[in-house]
């Protein structure tokens, strides 16, 4: 079919969508792929360059942060949401942007990929640039076991000849360098040293601790978070790669975000930056690798990050009532972990409501709380409340952590509860899987002036 | 003189995927709600191990690649947790080790990956996915958790499953039957965890192995409301 008539369509498939009350979405996409499964690459053939994020976790932020400096630095971008990195949601974002002739604007194409998809999309869109966050096991039980999802992005690689930016520090993603069809194309970054873990908390989740190539254990002479670190393989065979962007070393860390010294290619320059947690550090490496890469000035660089915001329900802060409720996604174990690491535990009388869904967009199965060291938060008499479909299960598991909780009726009472506990001026902390997430947003948008506008 | 119970935990680095972790907390809890001690002893690949102190035998589920490093490691404790079983020690394995506690274990390339056959069972490597919440009902009545495997097990005419499966898929797509029980040991897909939402069942454990160790003959009821609240959820939930 004519790439015309095939907009036809799909552009007024969003329209009537949107009339009907249902947004934009993915839908223009899912038509799209119905009529012309090619329809994404003879869009994005339009564009002057194509980037695409994938990995476990730090997709959105990531996102977010080169979409920044993409901007600072003059380009203008063409990206898909959150909620939207199958293949239907990369097409639904080219249509969106795309003229009825199958024009684009000269833009960048910016997409965040599902793990599992980019082996589908990278064939369409034909990436210039890759970058892979993490590799953390992941509670969405569509792909069954971590090397199956490594495998799965090593094909979408295999299928370009992108340039390669890679986390050296995490073993699974620094051996994907393998499935690159040049190694000189394959970019890592990583940290030197972080200063003492801030709170000395157990490092449970451990996803991949096994050499790639014998499948011995590693042995990790540095261990930031799971198994992110410097390691090697006892028998040699593998070894973490050196890193060209690195931070070598991070002055300041708490929760307003913190300072560190970043080398690029040698060249030292210390940075701001307000998101917090080493998760966050990783983010920012991820988007500054990428942007060193395509020559963005360091300048452009330093500016960006340190007037960088949260995305959407990652840190997001909502005013109300006096009080600030601070929105934290949970997705997964690793990430779980490192919220709690960076917001939670050490401090006394936190308040914290966790509110856990288990609808499609956040794996249906909950098994996933118990891998989170949730123990550590017995000792604060922390004030607690749980919400959401399983929220039971998640009272549950902190009742066999050691921490009392109570159960909130539905999302408003939540809210209320949360707001009286917490003295005026001061902070609490919602902690939702991401359709919860979604379903907070909707409560809160009702009742806070400061809250933003739902993006697309 | 407080009692101790001493579990063993098979390979908790490879084999400890999807919550599995929340078995040893609900054991270790309960004992100590009812003023046991508990002990849990690591039983790691290459490392010789104390079978005579142990009073319970648990071992989670991993990944593909975790399975074949332990399946050889297993063998080498085959014997004694065979006669473990035969004793009345009780144990309980999910997924991957409930997979290595059968006959065999034949994988997607067909190679076979022999078990310790403390089960009579044998498990092919299936391309069907199953995965999802599952309900069981039999001896233990309702048990409810998710299941995630392609294995397929299938038992001896005289290997007793643990329960016919209600909702979701079980050993297999056809038979509708769950896991395996052998006197004290039990298999199970069941993650979830299982014991969480299922403390009838690990008060089963919990009794076999006080009774055993001590002549108790009974265990001080809990308050198990938020727990069966959360089951009842469960249960409610699709596949």
């Amino acid at each position: 079919m004519n790439v015309t008539l095939s907009l036809l369509a799909t552009k007024s498939a969003a329209k009537i969508s949107q009339i009907l009350g249902r947004g934009g979405g993915a839908l223009p996409g899912v038509i799209a792929e119905r009529l012309d499964g090619h329809l994404s690459g003879k869009l994005a053939a339009g564009l002057t360059g194509v980037i695409v994020i994938t990995g476990t976790n730090g997709k959105t932020t990531t996102t977010k942060l080169i979409a920044e400096l993409l901007t600072a630095h003059g380009v203008r971008v063409v990206t898909n949401s959150s909620g939207s990195n199958l293949k239907r949601g990369v097409t639904s974002a080219l249509i969106a942007a795309a003229d009825m002739k199958g024009r684009v604007p000269e833009a960048v194409g910016l997409f965040e990929v599902d793990e599992a998809s980019l082996r589908l999309v990278a064939p369409e869109i034909k990436p210039d640039h890759i970058v892979v966050t993490n590799l953390f096991r992941d509670q969405l039980d569509r792909y069954g076991e971590l090397d199956t999802t490594a495998a799965l992005i090593g094909e979408g690689i295999a299928a370009t000849s992108a340039q390669i930016y890679l986390n050296a520090d995490d073993p699974l993603v620094a051996s994907l360098a393998k499935y690159a069809k040049n190694s000189a194309s394959v970019h890592y970054y990583g940290i030197e040293g972080l200063p003492v873990n801030p709170v000395g908390m157990h490092q449970t989740v451990s996803d991949s601790d096994r050499c790639p190539v014998c499948r011995s254990r590693l042995t990790f002479s540095r261990i930031f978070y799971g198994h992110v670190g410097h390691y090697k393989c006892p028998n040699g065979d593998f070894v973490r790669p050196v890193p060209e962007v690195v931070i070598t070393n991070v002055e300041e860390a708490d929760r307003s975000g913190s300072k560190f010294v970043l080398a690029l290619g040698g060249k030292r320059t210390k940075f701001t930056f307000p998101l917090p947690g080493t998760y966050n550090l990783y983010n920012a490496l991820g988007a500054v690798s990428l942007a060193y890469g395509l020559g963005i000035a360091t300048e452009i660089m330093r500016s960006t990050l340190a007037n960088s915001q949260a995305a959407f329900g990652r840190v997001e802060k909502i005013e109300i009532a006096g009080r600030t409720l601070c929105l934290l996604l949970i997705k997964n174990p690793a990430g779980f972990t490192q919220v709690l690491q960076t917001f939670v535990i050490g401090r006394e009388a936190v308040r914290v409501m966790f509110v856990i869904n288990d609808l499609a967009a956040d794996g249906r199965d909950v098994s996933w709380l118990w891998d989170v060291p949730l123990e550590a938060l017995a000792g604060s008499k922390p004030f607690v409340l749980t919400a959401g479909i399983r929220g039971d299960d998640m009272a549950v598991r902190l009742k066999y952590a050691g921490v009392e909780s109570d159960s909130a009726a539905n999302l408003s009472e939540g809210i209320d509860a949360l707001i009286a506990a917490t003295p005026i001026g001061d902070t609490a902390y919602i902690l939702p899987t991401y359709t919860a997430m979604l379903m907070i947003r909707k409560v809160l948008a009702g009742r806070s002036s400061s809250m933003q506008a739902m993006p697309r | 003189m407080s009692r101790i119970i001493t579990i063993a935990h098979l390979y908790p680095r490879e084999m400890n995927i999807y919550g599995d972790m929340g078995n040893i907390h609900t054991l270790v809890k309960r004992l100590q709600w009812r003023g046991y001690r508990a002990q849990v002893k690591s039983v790691e690949i290459g490392e010789t191990f104390a079978w005579d102190e142990v009073d319970i035998v648990f071992g989670g589920g991993g990944q593909d690649s975790g399975q074949l490093v332990v399946g050889a490691d297993l063998l080498s404790h085959g014997e004694s947790l065979r006669a473990m079983a035969k004793d009345g020690v009780p144990m309980l394995t999910i997924c991957g080790l409930y997979q290595l506690f059968g006959r065999e274990f034949v994988t997607s390339t067909g190679k076979t990956i022999p078990g310790v056959g403390v089960f009579g069972a044998t498990t092919r490597a299936g391309s069907v996915r199953m995965i999802g919440n599952i309900v069981t009902t039999g001896d233990f009545g309702e048990l409810v958790g998710f299941e995630n495997h392609s294995g397929q097990t299938i038992l001896d005419a005289a290997q007793l499953p643990l329960g016919r499966t209600v909702k979701g898929y079980g050993n297999d797509p056809r038979s509708h039957r769950e896991g395996a029980m052998r006197g004290a040991a039990i298999g199970t897909y069941l993650h979830g965890p299982i014991l969480p939402k299922n403390p009838q069942l690990a008060d089963h454990l919990l009794l076999a192995a006080i009774k055993r160790k001590y002549s108790v003959n009974e265990l001080e009821p809990l308050d198990d409301l938020l727990e069966r609240a959360a089951a009842k959820v469960a249960v409610s939930r699709p596949q």
